[in-house]
């Protein structure tokens, strides 16, 4: 009975971490919140307030300052809709990073002095990380990339990111597929003992590192169609011509949304110096 | 035999290299992000790298194409897909990474040499952990206040980072660099280059091993690495001392705040009266 609960709680967890799982919330946090108010912002605008919120706070040891660019970024990634499984990510990370150099140098005979600044430290790793979910996962990457390129980023870049939403799926799938087959020719190591478990562990590791022998092979010769795809029409000399990017860049209009979304901001960073010198 | 021009892919041979590595090396760290790191004691088993995409990419084709596009595809997969992006911190990535598998591409002049290979791989992981673990160290120091006072955190960080270097190298390293390097190096080799239109590498179209412009071009790029970081160094004056002149005046905050209200209810003023819709650029 035991083993069974036992079990069933193990399946529950695979089974929320599967391939299709993960490739669902990728691209729910890619394509998923269109009609978010961060969404239908400027990409530049976006892009600017990121490198002031990004940068900023790394050069300020002020705690009523950090504290109000944090709540900042705290509403505006609420406002973005990110996906469940990032914001997951990122509170794993800034806590188990900051958490386990605390540890660490209580056995260095730190005490809980070394609480403070290891707070400030994570304030400002929390501050830029979520400033930069708002503005990575809150705006579509056609956007993304053309403000990128508004700022002169190589369009090597901005190629990239468009290829690679668009690519991910598919190569997603592939994978499955292979890792699929993989398991229905194999013979996998009994798991019921712990010496089981651990080949089988191995063994699960050894399988992921085969599939990609054919999944290599796959993608070379998806890339050479690509690339051929894009030699037809002429990327090499439209990637450096200036008429082109004027086109592809069109698109792109400041409204008063902007402005106010950039006047808000500036209120609430005001505001937080202003409680900074008062108290 | 005009070995100059056998010597280097065409253009488009070296963006396909590039498409190849960055898709693949991408899909796998995009894996390694969303896959949950477990410990062990202190001893941490984290698939921290698929490094071995894009080293046997770069040990059988051109290593500045797959280099570059490993280090975008972990760019766009893994921090700008899902929203992870960390600025400064993401050039240094960039760049050790870069430096770490275009290394280990030059060393390999014929990649059905084994021992040729193993040694690369391990030198590029180590090279590539090893400019990790200098600037994460500066990082820290930079990031905290009075790093020197605050008790045991200085011995912490080095002992943190200095093991974390040898716990990557030792079991991310030759479990995930080194093995797989090794199976796929040799197995690929005459099979994946006809897929891309390219001639298996041989002495005639290798590139030559590394000389001493590859190592000052790498070198150069380190310190652009550092740079970066010492440029934030000097930032910290700069700005701290613009906070200073801010604390002078509460003034000046208030002032700060009055501007942004004004600049509110002015742009909702505007944006009423233009009404909705084509707004004109301002």
């Amino acid at each position: 009975m035991e083993t069974a609960r036992h079990k069933k709680l193990s399946e529950n967890i695979l089974d929320k971490l599967s391939l299709d799982f993960l490739r669902n919330q990728v691209l729910k946090n890619a394509y998923g919140n269109d009609d978010t108010v961060i969404a239908r912002l400027d990409p530049r605008i976006l892009l600017a307030w990121y490198l002031v919120l990004g940068i900023v706070p790394w050069f300020v040891q002020d705690l009523w300052f950090l504290m109000g660019c944090f709540l900042l970024v705290l509403v505006t990634t609420k406002l973005a809709r990110v996906a469940g499984l990032v914001l997951l990510l990122f509170g794993v990370g800034v806590f188990s990073q900051t958490g386990y150099l605390f540890v660490v140098s209580l056995f260095f005979g730190g005490d809980s002095s070394t609480i403070a600044p290891l707070l400030v430290l994570t304030l400002k790793v929390a501050t830029c990380s979520l400033a930069s979910i708002t503005v990575f996962s809150g705006l579509d990457p056609d956007r993304l990339s053309n403000g990128l390129m508004w700022y002169g980023c190589p369009e090597r870049l901005s190629f990239s990111i468009s290829y690679a939403y668009r690519i991910l799926p598919m190569l997603m799938e592939e994978f499955q597929n292979i890792l699929l087959s993989f398991r229905m020719r194999g013979n996998p190591p009994l798991h019921e003992t712990f010496r089981g478990k651990i080949r089988y562990l191995f063994y699960q590791v050894k399988m992921i590192m085969q599939a990609f022998y054919p999944l290599m092979l796959n993608t070379a010769k998806r890339s050479r169609t690509t690339v051929e795809a894009l030699e037809i029409k002429g990327y090499r000399y439209a990637a450096v011509n200036k008429t082109v990017k004027k086109i592809k860049l069109a698109t792109l209009r400041v409204t008063y949304n902007d402005l106010l979304f950039l006047a808000v901001s500036f209120l609430w960073i005001s505001l937080s110096i202003l409680a900074s010198t008062l108290f | 035999m005009e070995p100059a021009k056998k010597q280097t892919a065409t253009q488009s041979q070296k963006l396909m290299v590039f498409v190849l590595t960055m898709a693949l090396y991408g899909l796998a760290t995009l894996f390694t992000e969303l896959i949950p790191k477990f410990q062990v004691g202190i001893v941490e088993f984290s698939v921290e790298y698929f490094l071995f995409i894009p080293l046997t990419l770069s040990m059988l084709f051109d290593p500045l194409s797959a280099a570059l596009g490993a280090a975008t595809g972990e760019l766009v997969f893994s921090e700008i897909m899902l929203g992870q992006f960390g600025g400064l911190g993401e050039l240094e990535k960039f760049i050790t990474v870069t430096i770490g598998v275009y290394m280990a591409g030059r060393m390999v002049k014929n990649p059905q040499n084994t021992k040729m290979v193993g040694v690369a791989a391990i030198t590029g992981t180590g090279l590539q952990l090893l400019m990790g673990t200098v600037v994460d160290i500066l990082k820290v120091q930079l990031a905290v206040e009075d790093f020197e006072a605050v008790a045991g955190l200085p011995e912490s960080v080095f002992a943190t980072e200095g093991f974390a270097f040898l716990n990557d190298l030792l079991f991310s390293g030759i479990l995930f660099c080194l093995l797989p390097t090794l199976f796929l190096v040799p197995k690929l080799y005459g099979k994946i280059e006809p897929l891309l239109g390219m001639r298996p590498r041989d002495k005639k179209t290798g590139l030559g091993s590394i000389n001493g412009k590859v190592i000052l071009g790498s070198l150069v790029a380190f310190a652009v690495a550092i740079g970066a970081e010492m440029l934030a160094e000097n930032g910290t004056a700069l700005i701290e001392w613009e906070a200073e002149w801010a604390e002078s005046g509460t003034a000046l905050a208030i002032g700060m705040v009055a501007a942004a209200v004004v600049a509110i209810i002015a742009l909702i003023a505007m944006k009423s009266s233009a009404g909705k819709g084509n707004a004109e650029r301002s």
